[in-house]
């Protein structure tokens, strides 16, 4: 499998594992995009190719433009320059989705009905048969207010799976969970991305999560690409893995770079060099 | 054993509840009956104020005559008339400058300097305008109630919660779909507020609007009382004023109980 993900110019990548499909996912390509938020530069002709299907994580200090990029994509916020295109499925135009770090579920309506928000009627078994698939089926005629947090992102990863997207959109969603809440909606996360084929990109400052659910991790420095780094981990993945923790120091001192730099002066520079030069 | 502890806990617990519930009416019908007391004794002449006893069989006597009726109801169409006239007009100028940027510039400052003259104050005006006849009492009553509904609405609207709005549009919603679905339930219970504020001022406008000219009505009965010296009527007139304001109170908390149930602070009333 690592060979497979290997490629860094991998546009061209396939994903020949058993029981995954990749038909529904569609691919992101950003082109130079700049977009400034309040006079401020947030993102400077920034770049990447997503492939179909594939499963990307974006890290990055606080502002440094993660959850900027993400809207972008979605259509919350309009590039100044570049552009933004996502492929076609079989349907047409693709299905977009976007969760968000707080649920946002309508606390007025209970939570069958947040998950058919801007659906037909006829809609309400399927979003029964995704509430069961996140394991909320007997929270259905619940209000929002009861259910606790990790709850509450289940909910609104079903009103986002019941429209089958093909690109999933999360900033930052396990941000405000506690650790057990985290690693069980980790495994939820990546057992419907792996069953359902959409393409998923994913904003985190945990470096961990990242590695844990990522095909491939991109650093965010300065509004452009500092770091893309495929991660050929089988799946699932543990973190008492020692390759899993090799990777996780390295991603991490290149996140923590100029705090470091200041720190410790030339030894860490080398370093760098050395994980450049990899 | 834990069966027994149980059991005298839930005793002295009832004891005391009984003590809780009967502790605040200790005081006012102590009073009644000093009030009593002191009415028959003659301490406290009847053209003063009338003996409880009084006050209960003239109540009575104009509820079976039937005159009492007359006038509660009338005294409760100007009241809900005015409340949904000026409600009304609240909820949708709110609506729309709470929804629309323009609408607010142009209408807003307007509304708010109009909001500082005290309603009461603009009585003269509107007994040479209108007479003093059901315009005028509608239109009093209209004015009392149309600000708080309007500043709650205005304010609720604005104080709905971005990030669902900006969800709700990611998920298709627009235009109406979007109103009725994230800004009118996100708005709602300001909207309450306001309605509650208002049933309270619905009740002053019309006393006052009543008491300066009336031919029927609470404020007439109690008007024409006071002519003929009938302390117990006028009394039996203000406490009916008490009564229909709680009336009203009571009906906007179970608005507010029903509408807002998915409220956490109404899910413990549940």
């Amino acid at each position: 499998m690592s060979s497979v993900f290997a490629s860094r110019e991998g546009l061209t990548r396939q994903m020949p594992v058993e029981g995954r499909q990749y038909s529904r996912g569609v691919a992101v390509s950003m082109r130079d995009v700049s977009i400034a938020l309040g006079g401020r530069t947030v993102l400077e002709k920034f770049s990447v190719e997503i492939t179909a299907g594939e499963f990307v994580a974006i890290v990055g200090r606080s502002g440094c433009g993660k959850s900027t990029l993400l809207r972008s994509i979605v259509g919350l916020e309009t590039p100044q320059a570049g552009s933004v295109t996502l492929g076609t499925t079989l349907q047409g135009k693709p299905d977009v989705r976007i969760m968000f770090q707080d649920s946002r579920l309508l606390p007025w309506k209970r939570v069958l009905q947040n998950v058919t928000l801007g659906l037909e009627p006829s809609f309400t078994p399927d979003a029964k048969n995704v509430l069961s698939q996140v394991g909320l089926a007997d929270r259905a005629h619940d209000w929002p207010a009861i259910l606790s947090g990790g709850q509450r992102q289940r909910v609104a990863l079903a009103r986002a799976l019941v429209h089958d997207p093909s690109l999933l959109l999360l900033d930052e969603p396990l941000g405000a969970l506690d650790a057990l809440t985290r690693i069980e909606m980790q495994e939820l996360i990546e057992s419907v991305w792996w069953n359902q084929g959409f393409t998923a990109v994913l904003v985190t400052h945990d470096v961990a999560e990242a590695i844990t659910l990522a095909d491939r991790v991109i650093l965010i420095e300065g509004g452009r690409v500092a770091l893309d780094e495929f991660i050929h981990l089988p799946r699932p993945r543990t973190r008492g893995n020692s390759r899993f923790a090799a990777l996780e120091d390295r991603i991490l001192e290149r996140v923590l770079q100029r705090r470091s730099v200041e720190l410790r002066g030339d030894k860490t520079r080398t370093r760098i060099e050395e994980i450049d030069a990899h | 054993m834990s069966g027994i502890q149980r059991r005298t806990r839930k005793t002295s617990l009832s004891f005391q509840a009984i003590v809780d519930h009967a502790a605040p009416w200790v005081v006012p019908i102590a009073l009644l009956i000093f009030w009593q007391w002191a009415s028959s004794t003659g301490m406290l002449p009847s053209r003063f104020l009338p003996a409880p006893k009084a006050i209960v069989s003239s109540f009575i006597e104009l509820s079976r005559s039937g005159e009492l009726w007359t006038h509660v109801r009338v005294s409760t169409m100007r009241a809900l008339s005015g409340f949904f006239v000026g409600g009304g007009l609240g909820l949708v100028l709110g609506l729309l400058t709470g929804s629309s940027r323009w609408a607010e510039t142009l209408l807003d400052t307007t509304l708010q300097m109009i909001r500082n003259i005290p309603a009461l104050a603009l009585i003269p005006l509107v007994i040479l305008w209108f007479g003093i006849d059901e315009t005028a009492k509608l239109f009093l009553v209209s004015l009392g109630v149309f600000f708080p509904v309007y500043i709650n609405t205005f304010h609720g609207i604005q104080s709905v919660d971005r990030g669902l709005l900006e969800m709700g549009r990611t998920y298709g919603l627009s235009g109406w779909a979007l109103y009725r679905e994230i800004i009118l339930p996100g708005a709602l219970p300001s909207i309450l507020v306001g309605v509650r504020f208002s049933l309270g001022l619905m009740w002053v406008m019309l006393i006052v609007a009543e008491t300066i000219s009336a031919r029927s009505g609470i404020g007439y009965m109690t008007m024409n009382a006071r002519e003929f010296m009938q302390t117990d009527v006028m009394v039996v007139g203000i406490l009916l004023y008490a009564l229909l304001g709680k009336l009203a109170d009571l009906l906007s908390r179970g608005l507010e109980r029903y509408w807002l149930r998915w409220h956490p602070a109404y899910q413990a009333a549940r």
